[in-house]
């Protein structure tokens, strides 16, 4: 690379060639990332069927309920839409899960691997959020297939195919969901710079999220039951919390429960949400390395 | 005097009790192949490795034949990768050779009867049998449990060899609280607390400072003598060798090389001595030259390999030679001469062993 | 047998003694599976606002339902206390060489292999389980006869012992993968199935999937035979699926002792 052209061309060039070299790293991570998937495919793609696995006996467990109440109806959903429902939310979790994300973070605080990053000319949370984006391209391209076939094979479970503004919308739903579920995350394994152990918390993030991010049942099933605050369900509670966003939502968008209104402020609360989190990594990442340089690591 | 196999002759301390004339370990013709997978690298490698795998086969022993009687205390010396751990793993029957036979003990190691894992020991330098978290004292109680020693037994033999040490101390501390020297104790002490006919050690002083290091040579030293235990040390250092063994065993890529005495290894495989001279001042490299051997200068010193046969033809004149204050006449150092063996592997072991030396 | 049942005993109380060092991590241990346990509950008592019964015309209805929960709670709790952690290690092992030292011990390598761990933070789910269950027998519609309650526990020893059997067939095939990564998973994926009354396997594809969890990975007789015992009319069909769980437990502890041998046997052979 020249470097002894004029001054301003110079420092145009320099510009281009970070970014060029930032893209070649990305491409190489993408590559590893890829290379890391393919020795172990066989591992791969039996592992991402058999988290339909889960799927099935709830399915089950839901067809034995209809079985034994009369009305058709569960909560506005039938039994076919259940079942659509959970395939649904396993899309949803495909982009808002961040497998080992905050772990790793945590760990790299520990054992000190963190401090390259505080050297190195490279911003850690962009590193990551690059990484975790190369990392779930290959996932997609891989589990593309296992996906699809279960969703053909499942086809006639699902309402006829929405319209285009619908499927717009459940696509930067789903968008969304990946940005806050890697904020909410990373913002996780950063409390590692104040706790020695964040395993606990992570799993104590989990159940919380399991629960109420509607992965273990439609949300609206929680319509009828009380918070103890007049007028307000448990539901109507958890809309406004963070984790629906990360499984339910884009589900219920897909099968048309939130609508019109009611689907502008889910969204904004969602955009809200991706902004408070970033901003809250952010902020845990600056607080985090100057306590983290002030004690000597 | 033992009557010893053809494979390593003479040489045997004397202090062996002639009713060690039964091989306590006999090992002929032991051969262990296994295979490798190699890992490609790249991703169109990645690729084409979804359809068929690349694998060798490795020689780890190519039968090797090997005598121990009751009460030897043998030094295994190889380079990594010769063969040792490997060698030791089937001897403890933690894995079955692919051909050839072994007794231990009047056992089929790989048979694993109880009654022979009741009777050896098998302590590695690299991993740790005591329980991380937990005092080395609990660890203990439970190999007491597990090995069916008796309680008076248990706490005396525990008692003597804690003293021994001097670890008493430290049976009540985790031992992740521990210094690598400190843990490697309570591993010895826990494996010989059985007391085991025979015991193979793997690299025990790997990664010990001098101190610990003497302190298990004279603990190894004296557990053997009392018990007239058969031990099997493998090790890089020559001077565990040095401190421990009486017989010297040297392997290289899966084959043994040497075996024999200490002090044999000297007669076998040098053909020359060192001869170090002290001069009043350094002396030019042409005086030095006139000598007619390989020299080496050293400020005032001058280092001479000379061949032992021409020795004592040669060392009047070197004295008198003027300026010479002093002189020692030395055997080539050990670490030097397994160093070459190491380095010339099976194929020309004959190269080495000048013409003096006797063929295997 | 004796001498196994000290040593198993020696290794309880070194755990004891271990978790105890950490008193903060095991009572952090409790806590969260505790955690686990009761959304469980909480999502099995907000299906019951929808519905009476778990299928129609099977009896499972609230109480027998948590009757069966409860069994499922405490089987799962004493093989995640005495041999997950244990089968967990094992990659491990065949890693760091660890495996070598318990291979020159004169005991039985598998039970060695399958025992030497104990985490006792997992026995918390049991005790809710066993507390659930003296809560349910008095409230079931048909009281469980004395020898309902006789062979309760032989058949949740039963149980114990078919998902000991898939536990080591696991830990066993990951001594040949070299890997365990997965094998927590597959694990949950397939005692999942365990989780719920055999009855809401029905119809064009609950038929086979009941069959095959059935009788050729029994994993659905874990629960069920027992729990159907306790909390379900005993009729002459039950002593059909007592007979089934005992045999399916003897056979799959034989058909596992044979896996982890032969993996025992390649580890041997294979390695240097």
């Amino acid at each position: 690379m020249s470097t002894t052209a004029g001054g301003r061309f110079a420092a145009d060039q320099g510009f281009l060639a970070r970014r060029l070299h930032a893209w070649r790293v990305w491409w190489t991570m993408l590559v590893i990332c890829l290379e890391e998937r393919l020795v172990y495919r066989g591992d791969f793609i039996l592992g991402t069927l058999m988290r339909f696995l889960p799927i099935v006996t709830q399915v089950f467990l839901w067809t034995a309920v209809f079985g034994a109440t009369s009305s058709g109806s569960i909560a506005g959903y039938s039994r076919n839409d259940i079942v659509a429902y959970y395939l649904l939310t396993m899309v949803s979790r495909a982009f808002s899960s961040m497998p080992g994300l905050a772990g790793g973070i945590a760990r790299g605080i520990r054992d000190g691997s963190v401090k390259k990053y505080l050297v190195q000319p490279v911003d850690y949370v962009s590193y990551l959020l690059a990484a975790r984006i190369a990392h779930k391209l290959v996932y997609y391209a891989v589990a593309i297939l296992p996906f699809a076939g279960v969703f053909l094979f499942c086809r006639e479970y699902f309402p006829p195919i929405p319209d285009w503004s619908t499927i717009g919308v459940f696509v930067i739903s789903l968008l969304l969901s990946f940005l806050l579920g890697f904020f909410m995350e990373a913002t996780l394994g950063m409390l590692g710079f104040w706790f020695l152990e964040v395993s606990s918390i992570v799993f104590a993030y989990m159940l919380v999220q399991y629960m109420l991010s509607g992965h273990m049942f439609p949300l609206d099933m929680l319509a009828d039951i009380p918070t103890g605050i007049p007028g307000l369900s448990v539901a109507g509670l958890v809309r406004f919390l963070p984790f629906e966003y990360t499984a339910y939502f884009p589900a219920a968008v897909w099968l048309g429960k939130v609508q019109g209104a009611e689907l502008v402020r889910s969204l904004l609360v969602e955009t809200a949400w991706v902004v408070v989190m970033a901003v809250a990594c952010r902020i845990a990442w600056w607080r985090g390395t100057r306590r983290y340089s002030a004690f000597g690591g | 005097m033992h009557n010893s196999s053809p494979s390593h002759p003479s040489h045997r301390p004397s202090e062996q009790p002639s009713a060690g004339g039964k091989a306590v370990l006999s090992v002929s013709g032991l051969t262990k192949e296994y295979r490798v997978y190699d890992k490609p690298e790249g991703l169109l490698a990645s690729v084409t490795g979804l359809f068929h795998r690349k694998n060798r086969v490795v020689e780890a022993l190519k039968g090797v034949d090997l005598e121990v009687g009751k009460g030897e205390f043998v030094a295994m010396l190889g380079p990594n990768g010769a063969g040792k751990t490997t060698f030791l793993k089937l001897l403890s029957g933690i894995i079955t050779p692919t051909r050839g036979t072994a007794r231990v003990l009047g056992h089929v190691p790989w048979e694993r009867t109880d009654d022979f894992r009741r009777r050896f020991a098998l302590v590695m330098g690299q991993r740790n049998q005591l329980w991380w978290d937990l005092p080395a004292a609990e660890s203990f109680r439970l190999h007491k449990e597990i090995y069916r020693i008796e309680t008076r037994a248990f706490e005396r033999t525990r008692d003597e060899l804690v003293d021994l040490l001097g670890v008493r101390k430290l049976l009540l501390q985790p031992v992740r609280d521990l210094s690598l020297g400190e843990r490697m104790k309570l591993e010895l002490v826990a494996a010989l607390l059985h007391e085991p006919e025979v015991l193979f050690l793997d690299e025990p002083t790997i990664g010990l400072d001098v101190v610990a290091q003497h302190a298990l040579h004279r603990f190894l030293a004296h557990v053997q003598a009392e018990r007239q235990m058969t031990v099997i040390l493998t090790t890089h250092y020559m001077k565990d060798v040095a401190a421990l063994c009486q017989r010297l065993v040297v392997v290289t890529e899966g084959s043994i090389l040497y075996d024999g005495s200490l002090g044999q290894i000297v007669d076998r495989f040098t053909s020359h001595k060192i001869v170090t001279l002290d001069f009043d001042a350094p002396p030019e490299a042409s005086r030095v030259e006139r000598f007619g051997f390989p020299a080496e200068i050293r400020g005032p010193q001058v280092i001479l390999r000379i061949d032992r046969t021409r020795i004592a033809d040669a060392l009047p004149g070197i004295l008198r030679e003027e300026g010479v204050r002093d002189v020692s006449v030395e055997d080539v150092p050990l670490e030097e001469i397994v160093a070459q063996l190491f380095r010339s592997g099976t194929s020309d072991a004959a190269g080495i062993s000048a013409p003096t030396g006797t063929p295997r | 047998m004796n001498r196994y049942l000290s040593i198993f005993a020696t290794f309880a109380r070194v755990c004891l003694v271990r978790d105890m060092t950490f008193r903060a991590n095991f009572i952090l241990e409790c806590v969260t599976s505790l955690g686990w346990m009761a959304m469980n509950l909480a999502f099995y008592l907000l299906v019951f606002t929808f519905t009476s019964e778990i299928g129609r015309g099977t009896g499972w209805t609230k109480e027998p339902f948590f009757a069966f929960v409860a069994t499922g709670l405490i089987i799962n709790s004493i093989v995640q206390a005495l041999f997950m952690p244990s089968a967990e290690e094992l990659t491990e092992m065949v890693r760091t060489g660890g495996l070598d030292a318990v291979l020159v011990q004169p005991l039985d390598a598998q039970f060695l292999l399958s025992m030497h761990r104990v985490d006792f933070s997992a026995f918390a789910n049991g005790l809710v389980g066993v507390g659930l269950l003296v809560w349910a027998i008095p409230r079931l519609p048909h009281p469980p006869s004395p020898l309902a309650l006789l062979l309760y526990p032989l058949l949740v020893v039963c149980g114990v012992a078919i998902l000991y059997s898939l536990v080591i067939m696991l830990a066993a095939a990951t001594i040949h993968l070299g890997r365990n990564q997965s094998l927590y998973d597959f694990w949950f994926y397939l005692t999942n199935f365990s989780r719920y009354p055999a009855e809401i396997y029905s119809g064009p594809w609950g038929g086979p999937l009941r069959a095959l969890c059935t009788f050729v990975i029994p994993i659905l007789l874990v629960v069920n035979v027992p729990a159907r015992v306790i909390a379900q009319p005993f009729t002459g069909q039950a002593w059909g699926m007592i007979v089934g769980a005992l045999l399916a437990a003897l056979l799959s502890l034989v058909l596992s002792r044979w896996v982890f041998q032969s993996a025992l046997a390649k580890y041997r052979s294979a390695s240097s």
